[in-house]
């Protein structure tokens, strides 16, 4: 039986590119962006739900309290079924398959030159069809538990919680998304389900499929697939986190040769922001950070960064910070440099010319990112998991004016709401 | 697939042309090609950065990134690479394509034309680069050789391969060691310079929209005046392994880390199909026997992943593991592969991996920078071939030739860093 589905072009003529938007009556958003020419196709879809869910109620219903690292866990499981794991069946098509969990969600995602539409069935089926037992849950413990271990020995993963720990009070962002062993121990197959039928529903997920497709294709195989989903009120809770950091200094002792920092400025979090904030924020921080921009030199002439310097806007549900980072021989002198530069252009004004150079450059970054058939899938989904769209996010960057950008700056890098994080060798420094 | 197009601008110079119009970028990369060498690896390594930092036109690197940011963020860069006893020296222009300029203006030219300037019009004040510009690169260079040491994952593979290769040209580091970075003269460095331009082989590869006739005509005058004498460079390859190395080394770590390294038997120029074959099925995906096995059925590790050096003829396999639990890892990887050995080898196994394999072979045609990896992976495959007759090859391979690529495998060396 064809359903009624209510499918809407997005035209941006920027980018010279088509896509649709399909609401299916299942309560699935779908995003259908064909790429003329491509042979390869991507799909990805993803719910809602990420690590930092752990407290939430359904339908105002009791509250249900999960142990850490659920939410990645119940990812690792989903692949599993009755009658075996997806990545068999993918070998069938030929379909290379992956799937993540972030802060904020999990997504499931493969790529394919050939049987698309046997591999997007894959993918919506699994995704409906849990399977969790007490046997198949044991077993993942062992493996998640070494993913775990190598992310302890990651410094740039301890350098970036040991932040945000120094950062937020009470926000669950602090915690690490795989959770600890000791957390995961306490996950069961019950608490898995409960996970499982609060947040995948259709109705809070997203399916973005991108490349040699075409919006037919994908709803065909949408109204075969999806088996529809009343519309259910899921809340998360957050405790109330102050505006505040809770230090402003953390370091760690590593086994590194090359200290490393990250310092991130904590932001007023009540919703995320929208296309045009997002454009000012994006040109702002190339502004401050690139490497055209006279902080940047200063730094590498003072030799107080190096080429792996970073800089990025972090958001999510009830968090949001700017973070700079990268390799320093001297972390306290670069984060002084960063944050006397960010007071001298808040006091000063920002420079028109630096203005125009970094707005063509973030206009540069997102056509080229509309060239993969993976970050056009990643960037879409991306988009709509904070009601953002990213045909206006592109006019957006084309159209920031200077004042804008000017009063963001204003808005936000408070110097004063600022931690640095630190993981360094504790001996001597250790040569290779 | 996207037809290469190659004309031969000078004694050992080849410009390579994709042109597609598929695409919202262009990017076009030199690859310098020398020899390897303990003397001659920090200075060469060196040479990569300072170039890719200014020229004559743009002298400071602020004025080189001004006008890159520009050009709507177009990036230069630098990079170095062994393909077996070769040094490679990859600088690479990428930017939007002249279609999605706001003001219309040729992206793709000015980036072609600023690649050639780099390598053949640098900033040389009395008869050398600027000190300032180069110890700025020096510093760089030297973080990165550090800082391989930050990824364990990086730097057990690293150890594992300089001990393997201890006493061969391919064990030296491609930055070449801390001591000799900091040891390189100007004078070397500019006489690098000089000697590149004459002896190297150059691979420019173009990928974008519109015709490059400007660049290949600038590129091709600026070679006219360099007196070639191109060098061309073999790689020692060793069949055989003699007996197994074994290296333990302690740190302060929450998980081991394992690395085992194989002759494989085979290298290029022979063709290399069935070993590569054999190598993703071993555990080259996420229906590979090591992930299957190893990992799934085992819950020994997340990762454990088998690759192969086809220009050495190497066969690496590295996992993270629980400190207690590295001789049963190790005992389970030799029984995947002596399972291989001996034929244990499903249809569907040989089949998913053909799949898995020619699915990726075509999805790097998708991207400029899959098309440039693409093509430039086969300089030193003696032809350039396209996806479909590369996807022909590996369809043919047999499940025998599979099992006697497994079997011409030997353990060399067997590399544990382990956790305290």
């Amino acid at each position: 039986m064809k359903r009624a589905v209510n499918i809407t072009e997005i035209k941006s003529a920027r980018t010279a590119d088509s896509y649709y938007k399909i609401d299916h009556p299942s309560g699935l958003t779908v995003f259908v962006y064909p790429k003329e020419g491509y042979k390869s196709s991507y799909a990805i879809i993803g719910t809602r739900y990420g690590s930092v869910n752990t407290c939430f109620s359904l339908d105002g219903g009791e509250k249900i309290t999960v142990p850490d690292g659920i939410a990645h866990y119940l990812e690792h499981k989903l692949f599993e079924s009755e009658d075996g794991d997806a990545f068999a069946r993918y070998a069938e098509t030929g379909a290379s398959a992956n799937a993540y969990t972030s802060f904020e969600k999990t997504c499931y995602l493969f790529s394919c030159t050939d049987r698309f539409d046997d591999s997007l069935q894959i993918l919506l089926d699994f995704v409906q069809s849990p399977y969790f037992t007490a046997e198949t849950v044991a077993k993942e413990q062992g493996i998640i538990g070494q993913e775990i271990k190598m992310y302890d020995d990651s410094p740039d993963w301890r350098v970036m919680f040991n932040m945000l720990e120094s950062m937020y009070h009470n926000h669950p962002v602090k915690i690490d998304i795989a959770g600890t062993v000791e957390s995961i121990a306490e996950i069961t197959a019950e608490k898995l389900y409960d996970c499982y039928n609060t947040f995948y529903n259709l109705n809070n997920m997203v399916l973005c499929a991108a490349g040699n497709v075409t919006v037919e294709q994908v709803t065909a195989i949408c109204d075969k697939m999806l088996k529809p989903c009343e519309k259910h009120t899921i809340e998360s809770f957050f405790e109330d986190e102050p505006y505040e950091i809770v230090k402003p200094y953390v370091e760690q002792s590593f086994p590194v040769s090359v200290p490393i920092f990250n310092l991130g400025f904590k932001e007023r979090a009540d919703r995320p922001l929208n296309e045009r904030e997002l454009a000012q924020t994006d040109i702002l921080l190339e502004m401050i950070g690139s490497s055209t921009s006279e902080l940047y030199q200063q730094m590498m002439d003072d030799g107080l960064i190096n080429s792996s310097f970073t800089f990025e806007l972090f958001e999510g549900p009830g968090y949001r910070a700017v973070i700079f980072g990268g390799e320093s021989r001297a972390p306290r002198q670069a984060a002084e440099a960063i944050k006397q530069y960010i007071s001298r252009l808040k006091s000063e004004g920002l420079d028109r010319e630096d203005f125009e150079t970094a707005k063509k450059a973030v206009y540069g970054d997102v056509i080229s990112s509309l060239n993969s058939v993976s970050s056009i899938a990643n960037m879409v989904s991306g988009f709509w998991f904070n009601g953002n769209d990213i045909a206006a996010y592109t006019d957006a960057v084309a159209e920031a004016d200077f004042d804008g950008v000017q009063k963001r700056l204003a808005d936000m890098l408070d110097v004063g709401n600022c931690t640095l994080s630190v993981v360094k060798n504790g001996e001597e420094q250790h040569g290779v | 697939m996207s037809n290469i197009v190659r004309s031969r601008l000078a004694d050992g110079v080849v410009f390579n042309t994709v042109r597609d119009s598929r695409f919202k970028t262009m990017e076009i990369e030199a690859s310098i090609i020398l020899p390897l060498s303990a003397e001659s690896a920090p200075v060469n390594a060196l040479l990569a950065f300072v170039l890719s930092r200014t020229c004559r036109e743009y002298p400071t690197h602020r004025l080189l990134c001004k006008k890159l940011s520009g050009l709507y963020g177009a990036e230069l860069s630098a990079s170095v690479a062994k393909a077996g006893d070769r040094h490679i020296i990859g600088l690479c222009a990428r930017g939007i394509d002249d279609r999605y300029a706001l003001d219309g203006e040729s992206i793709a030219e000015q980036l072609s034309l600023l690649l050639c300037r780099v390598i053949f019009d640098p900033n040389i004040t009395d008869g050398g680069f600027p000190d300032d510009e180069t110890e700025q690169s020096r510093r760089q260079l030297l973080d990165l050789i550090d800082s391989e040491f930050n990824e364990k994952r990086t730097y057990a593979i690293s150890k594992m391969i300089g001990i393997m290769c201890a006493d061969e040209t391919f064990g030296v580091k491609r930055y070449g060691t801390a001591e000799q970075v900091k040891a390189v003269t100007s004078a070397q460095l500019y006489e690098a310079w000089q000697s590149m331009l004459k002896t190297a082989e150059f691979q420019i590869m173009y990928v974008g929209d519109s015709a490059p006739d400007k660049a290949v005509s600038v590129f091709a005058k600026a070679f006219e005046s360099v007196g070639r004498a191109p060098v061309s460079v073999s790689t020692q390859v060793i069949r055989q392994a003699d007996g197994v190395k074994r290296v333990t080394e302690e740190m302060e770590l929450s998980q081991s880390k394992l690395v085992m390294g194989f002759r494989a038997g085979t290298a290029l120029p022979e063709d290399v199909t069935a070993v590569r074959l054999m190598c993703a099925v071993l555990g080259g995906t996420a229906n590979s026997k090591l992930f299957c096995n190893v990992r799934e059925k085992q819950s020994l590790c997340y990762y454990c992943a088998a690759r192969y050096d086809k220009y050495k003829g190497l066969v690496l396999i590295d996992s993270g593991v629980e400190a207690d639990n590295a001789e049963r890892l190790e005992a389970g990887i030799m029984k995947e592969i002596e399972d291989m050995q001996n034929g244990n080898i499903t249809d569907f196994e040989l089949e998913a991996t053909k799949l898995a394999v020619i699915n990726a072979y075509y999805s790097s045609n998708d991207t400029t920078s899959g098309i440039n990896a693409w093509y430039s992976s086969q300089m030193f495959d003696g032809a350039m071939r396209s996806i479909d007759e590369m996807a022909a090859k590996v369809n043919a391979v047999t499940k025998e030739e599979v099992v006697e690529a497994a079997k011409r495998l030997s353990l060399d060396t067997v590399y544990l860093l382990t956790g305290r």
